[in-house]
Order: structure tokens, then sequence, then C-alpha cells
């Protein structure tokens, strides 16, 4: 009986996470191509540069944009539609129209993307996508998010866990954030510098509220059910949660150390960043300590690799970005390429790590095709060598910037920026090997999806074959 | 945690908190500065015939600013001289001071930036007022900056075969040239770069003076002979500069200008040999030949005060030629307020300037008279 609930349920959300995940994983290729020409045009600056639409510039915002509400915004609808639906115990609602919403959101992010490379992007961190196109977004996004809610409110249990807190946090906290910042950027806009303290403010919470809870979430329903075991010291939990609410939005504007702001706001920024280590600790604990009571069943489940993989990356980096808020390191790193390290470890190293993990383990169920093990191995490696090399280069490259940076005596062109020329380089070959490995990736997505995508033209054939004989 | 209702609240009110500090709080605090004078009157207000600072951008610079957004400079360029004490912006000579919040309420957009891959661009209207060096740069930086990994803008520029009035002639390591014309885009955006600058004083932020050798002065001040001012009320940073610049004009060891064995610390000179420095006209008049030839040297004829002198000066400096621009400064500005002269003083930036608009000659190529004199037409 209850089996049959779960695949009820399943089937009403095939359509919809299907759609989610493929076109995830379209948008994490075109954020890889786009990555690479980027990383391309730092090794070489004469790289592709006669066309305008090609510019470094334009090229590093739209690869972030692509990144974090292409990739980013469609695996989060697709991991939390399913995890929500599978908790509730209750069927998802109205798919017909998230699906339709879900086709404006992507849409609207084309558009978004070509406007940027257009020459139209705004100057505020994360909201780069021209003005027009942002209403749409957030439509679409309150469609999706209300069908979600509705069904997380006909669930079966009254009782909430860590996975629902998560989710449905990080669910509220993107259209509250968004309206923060549009209001106080584009319908009464600030002036002088409130506005670059808003626009970092939004552009490093979007990180902390909306990707990151969803990956937190996510771990915390995967790990207990592959590995059949509750969370270890789940009691504090609730503690970890409420500190990241109450910490996280604070914490984000230490990067405004020493610039033209009230000495407050970085002040406070880097307070409370050293305060996350409670929050950090708090889900490091339970992953970890769940995790390692059964380390060779996490091994050999590929999924869950993903994931531990994803929260030791959480715990390490989260750590190291606690180190680099405090203000004398800070000072050195503060304008240095330690920004991309930051970025990339926490959008790539901790929440697409964590979300292949999820995505790995929900296709099968939902489609019944299962992916081959190889496929999902070389994934693996790849995505995790490619990730290291790239995050220790910009780590070291960074630190080397910085402190070079901070020699008045040094040219700028000719030392500074010449010392880390190498780590770029480095840099371009580890966008290579990701490319590669999300290829992987979005062909064992797409085959699971569609299992034989040349039997429509097949038939076809046959047809045409057997008129002609006729 | 149960309660869907009570759970959002939470969520929302653990936002709202942040929200009114950084938005509400921040907006009362600093969201209405205004326009201010360099300094204030013993009362606290603006002085009533003075000039408000920072002065209102024209339109083809705001226009600029719309291009510089949407090449996406701003990935790499910050506009922010952050404070003396998170970091070394002003010992790098990328502003005279700190920004602060009021520099930036006339932008409409504020290009803050986080990223450094190029330099701050804070004040990139003070260190590249040439117009020609920026067109060059914008075009292809590489032919101005050899190791630049600033991405070229070739779409920015009409090329035309040959060389006329309206062209800019850019060369490339491989020595071929191109005869570029810039389009009204690439006129907003250097116009917009010019624009940039925080060359000015606010009451809560003075110009950083002296505490370290590569400080820039405030050019204005620098303009006032030293002499209309009483030898010890001299400004502290004058004091500081003028005891430099005697140091390295009698230092014989590296790092020194060796200036004295010919001039004599007397600044006589020697009759027939070595020109004198104390009321020369060369000394005292024009800054830019002075710099010149303190960067490159002097031979062959020339006239002083009337008397023929035909000697060499190799750049000056051990070993020659080393003098860094704040060393060239600090000595230009002694020999200019020494041995009853009395004259300007020289800044770094004046230096950088001049050095910049003769790069390309080759190191140790001693200027002659001739050629200064032609430089000058």
């Amino acid at each position: 009986m209850k089996q049959n609930s779960e695949q009820i349920i399943d089937k009403s959300l095939k359509l919809t996470v299907c759609f989610f995940v493929a076109s995830a994983g379209l948008w994490l290729l075109a954020a890889a191509l786009l990555a690479y020409i980027s990383a391309a045009k730092l090794t070489d600056p004469f790289f592709l540069s006669s066309f305008e639409f090609l510019s470094y510039g334009k090229v590093k915002i739209a690869q972030a944009n692509a990144f974090v509400y292409g990739w980013g915004g469609n695996s989060i609808f697709a991991v939390t539609l399913w995890v929500v639906a599978r908790l509730s115990q209750a069927e998802a609602r109205g798919k017909v129209i998230v699906l339709f919403a879900g086709f404006i959101w992507n849409l609207a992010i084309t558009f978004g993307l070509l406007g940027i490379l257009d020459g139209h992007m705004t100057p505020h961190e994360m909201l780069e996508m021209p003005a027009e196109i942002w209403p749409a977004l957030f439509i679409s996004y309150s469609i999706i998010a209300f069908f979600i809610i509705v069904t997380h409110r006909s669930r079966r249990n009254s009782n909430t866990i860590a996975p629902q807190w998560f989710l449905l946090s990080s669910l509220l906290w993107f259209p509250m954030l968004f309206l923060i910042a549009w209001n106080g950027l584009e319908i009464n806009p600030a002036r002088g510098t409130v506005q670059s303290v808003l626009s970092m403010w939004f552009g490093q919470s979007i990180i902390w509220l909306w990707l990151t809870p969803v990956a937190l979430g996510a771990a915390y329903y995967i790990i207990p059910a592959i590995l059949g075991r509750a969370i270890d010291k789940y009691y504090l939990a609730v503690f970890g949660f409420w500190c990241i609410a109450l910490l996280a939005p604070w914490s984000v504007v230490h990067h405004l150390e020493g610039g033209p702001v009230p000495m407050w706001i970085p002040a406070i920024g880097t307070v409370m960043s050293i305060a996350m280590i409670f929050p950090i600790a708090v889900a490091s604990t339970n992953f970890h300590s769940t995790a390692f009571l059964d380390i060779s069943k996490v091994w050999n489940s590929l999924p869950l690799r993903f994931v531990i993989f994803g929260t030791l990356s959480y715990t390490i980096s989260s750590y190291i970005g606690v180190i680099f808020s405090l203000p004398a390191v800070a000072k050195i790193t503060q304008f240095s390429i330690i920004n991309d390290f930051h970025f990339n470890q926490r959008v790539y190293g901790f929440f697409s790590m964590i979300i292949f993990g999820m995505v790995y383990h929900i296709l099968p169920i939902i489609t019944g095709n299962e992916i081959s093990k190889g496929a999902k191995s070389f994934h693996f490696w790849t995505s995790a060598f490619g990730v290291l090399i790239l995050l220790l280069a910009y780590l070291i490259g960074g630190l080397t910037h910085g402190v070079l940076a901070q020699q008045p005596s040094l040219n700028w062109a000719s030392s500074v920026i010449s010392s880390i020329l190498p780590y770029f380089q480095i840099t371009e070959l580890a966008f290579v090997l990701l490319g590669f490995s999300q290829f992987v990736f979005v062909v064992n997505v797409w085959k699971a999806i569609i299992p034989n995508p040349f039997a429509f033209f097949t038939n076809d054939n046959d047809a045409t074959n057997s008129e002609v004989s006729a | 945690m149960n309660n869907l209702l009570k759970f959002s609240l939470g969520i929302f009110l653990s936002l709202g908190v942040a929200w009114l500090a950084f938005v509400v709080g921040a907006r009362a605090q600093f969201g209405d500065l205004t326009p201010s004078s360099e300094t204030l009157d013993e009362f606290g207000n603006i002085p009533s015939d003075s000039d408000l600072y920072p002065l209102p951008v024209s339109g083809l610079a705001e226009q600029g600013s719309k291009e510089y957004l949407a090449l996406g400079c701003m990935t790499c360029h910050t506009q922010q001289v952050r404070m003396v004490e998170a970091g070394f912006d002003v010992e790098r000579g990328w502003g005279q001071r700190p920004s602060v919040a009021r520099d930036y309420i006339h932008q409409k957009h504020v290009l803050l930036g986080n990223t450094r891959i190029g330099p701050d661009l804070a004040n990139v209207g003070l260190r590249q007022p040439d117009l020609e060096w920026l067109h060059k740069h914008l075009f292809e930086p590489q032919s101005v900056v050899p190791q630049s990994l600033c991405p070229p803008s070739p779409f920015l520029y009409e090329q035309l075969d040959q060389a006329s009035g309206k062209t800019f002639t850019v060369v490339n390591d491989k020595n071929e040239s191109r005869f570029i014309v810039p389009s009204i885009r690439a006129k907003r955006l250097v116009s917009y770069l010019k624009s940039l600058h925080q060359n000015y004083e606010l009451p809560e932020m003075a110009f950083v003076v002296n505490e370290e050798e590569n400080i820039e002065k405030n050019a204005e001040l620098l303009n006032l002979p030293a002499s209309d001012v009483n030898q010890s009320s001299l400004p502290s940073w004058l004091e500081k500069q003028i005891a430099s610049g005697k140091e390295i004009y009698m230092k014989a060891a590296p790092g020194g200008g060796l200036c004295f064995t010919c001039h004599q610390p007397s600044g006589e000179g020697l009759a027939g040999q070595f020109p004198p420095l104390a009321g020369s006209d060369w000394v005292l008049g024009d800054k830019e030949r002075l710099i010149k030839i303190s960067i490159y040297g002097l031979m062959g004829e020339i006239e002083v005060n009337g008397e023929k002198y035909n000697n060499v000066m190799a750049p000056p400096g051990i070993p020659p030629g080393s003098l860094t621009n704040q060393q060239i400064a600090d000595v230009l500005t002694y020999i200019r307020n020494d041995w009853g002269n009395s004259a300007s003083a020289v800044t770094s930036l004046e230096v950088s300037t001049v050095r910049n608009k003769i790069k390309g000659r080759a190191p140790m190529q001693m200027w002659t008279a001739a050629e200064l004199s032609a430089v000058d037409e």
C-alpha cells in the first residue's frame, strides 16, 4: 500500500521534475561554455576579442547568472518539488501551471542572458539581467513556490523535519530578498553607496539564503534516506537552522571592509561571519557523524558520494570563509580573485555536487531508468578533481594576488597580474575538465529521461519506407 | 516549526531585521548626503562663496558610464580607494585620499566593483589625463601597457588606411601601425574615465599627507609659491619634501642623486663647466622641461642666465636614471626652494604625467637644448 502511494506521488511529479532537471542540465552546459570562454580570455586577451557581445565582463557575468538562475533555479525547483511532495506524502498540485511557469522562468533567463551579452546589464550583483525580465522571473517563481507550499500544506503528518525547514525557508527567502533589493535598487533607487551595500547584500544573500538552504535540506533528506539510519545528534539541527536564519543575512557584507560606507556595515558583517562557525559546525556534525557510521555504504552509493563531497566542501570552505572575513586577512584578499574561490566553492563544490547526488537519486526512481554506474563514476571523479584544481588555483592565486597587490612598489600589470597568470591558465584547464564532466552529467540525465531519443525518427523512417513500398 | 504561518513569520523576521539595518538604517544615515565645500567654517556651515563637491558630471560622461557598465568593465575594475588602515591604495598612487560615501552621490549607478584584475579607477581621470593614451588603451590595451590582460575593444573604433588629422596611431608589438578614429561610444567612455577623479577634500576626509614617501599631494595647494608663506610656517608636507630632496641632492650612494658633485652644495655650479641652479631660469621656469631633464639627463650646448655651457649630464641617480617619481619630485622641489630660489613644489603626479608622455624614449638618451625647445613649441 505504502509503495503504491509513493508511486502515485512520483507519477504526479514525473513531468515537472524531468522538465526542470533537463533544463537545468542545458543551463549547466551553457554556463560551462561561458566559463571556459571567460577563463580563456584571461589567459589570452585577444581570444575572440573582435566580438563585442563576448567581451570578458559580459561573459563572466552571464556565466554567473546562467549558473545560479539557470542551473541553480531549475534544479532547486526539481529537488524541492520532489522532496516536499515525498515528505508530505501528498501528490503534487498544479502540474500544468507549474510546468508553464517553469517554461516562463527558462524563457526569461534566456532573454536575460542575451540582454547581458547585448549590453543591457544592470550593475547590481546577481541582478545583472535586464530590468524588464525580472517581473516575469518573479511571477513564475511565485507560482512554482505557491504550488510547492500548497503540497506542503496538504501533508499527512503535521510534524515537520529538517529538510522541510530548509527547503521551505529558501522558497520564502528568495522572493523576499528580491523584493527588498528590487525596491531599493530599481523602484525607489537609493542614492550613492547605499546602492552598493544593498546590491552586495543581495548578491551574497542569494547564495547564503537561497542556494545553501536547498543543498543543506537535500543533504538532511538524502543521507538518512540512503543509509537507513537517523541523523546523528538530530536535536542540534533546529539550532543550526535558526542560526543560519538569524546570522546569514548579516554576515554577507564584510566585503566592503575599508570602503566608502560607514564602518559599522563591514564590522557587523565580520562579527556575524565569525558567529557562523556555529551553524557550520552543527551541519557538519549532523552530516558527517551520521555518514561516518557507515562509510563503506556512502562510498558505494554514488548519489551519497556526491552529497558527502558537497557537505565536506561546505564545512571546509565555510571555515576558510570565516578566516577570510577577519579584517587582517580581508584587507589582503578583499579585491583579489579569492572572490572567484568563494563563488565557485559555494555554487560548484557544495551546491552543485549535492544537487548532482540528488538528481542521480531522484531520476531512476521517477523514470524507472537506471543510469550506468560507470558514467556516474566518471562524472564524479572528473567533477571532484576539476573542482579541487579550480578551487586550489583560485585560493593560491587569490592569496598571491592579494599579497602582491599590497606592495605599492610593484607595477600592477607587469608584476602583480603577471604573477597570477599561471593560475588563470590552471583555471582554464579546470574548466575544460569540468565541461567534460558536466557534459557526461547531462547525457546521463537526458538518457534517463528519454532512453531512446531516436525511436521517433526510426519509427518515422519505417513509416515512410512502408509508404514507399506501398 | 510545525505551523507554517509561525514558521514563515520567523523566516520573514530574520530577514526583516537585517533589512531594517542595511536598507532603512543605511538610507537614514547616509542616503541623503548633499554636496559640500572642502572645509566648513567654525560653526560647521558651508561657507557661502565656496565651490561644492563632488562636481556634477557632464552629459557625455554620464552616457559613458552606461558604456562602462554595458561592457562589464566593473568585473575587473573597482572605483574605491580604501581607508588607509585597510590597504595601500593611496600609497600605490590610486588616489590622494580614501573614497567616502559623498563622492558617489551624483552617480545614477554606483560602480564600486569588488575585484581588481585591473587597477582601481576612482582617480583614473587624474592619472591618465591624456586622451590619446586612453583611446589607445581602449582600442588595444597591450599597445600602451604591454602585459595588460584587459580585452581590446576594436569594435569601438573605425580603422582607416592612413593617418590623418583625426586619427590616433596605435602600434602593436609587431610594429604594425593602425590608424583609428574613435566612435561616439568611445568618446563617451573616455569622457567618463576622465571624469573619474576625487581631487578635492571633503569635511569628513582630507588628503592623506606625507605619512609615507609615495603619497601624492594636492596639486592646487602646491601651485602657490613657497615664498608666499613664512619659512617657519611651511606646511609640514612641504618641509618634509624639501628635507627629503636635500638628502637626495647630497647623497653619493645608491638611491641618491649625486647632484652636488657638479652643481655644488651651494647650488652655484662651476663657472664655465657646470651651470648654477641658484637663480637659474631653467630651474625656476617650466616644470615639464625640468622633469624631462631629471629623467633622461641633458647634453650639448645650453645657455643658462646668458652664460653658455657645453657638457654632459647623465640621467641623475645612482645608478643613472633610477630615481623614482617621488624622489624626482622631492629633489626638484628642493632645488626650487633653496639658495634664495622660491617656486612651486613638484608632485610625483606631475612627474609621472611627464614620464607617461615621453614613454617610449630609449633609456639613457639624453635631451639636447634644441630638442627641449622644439618640444616646448
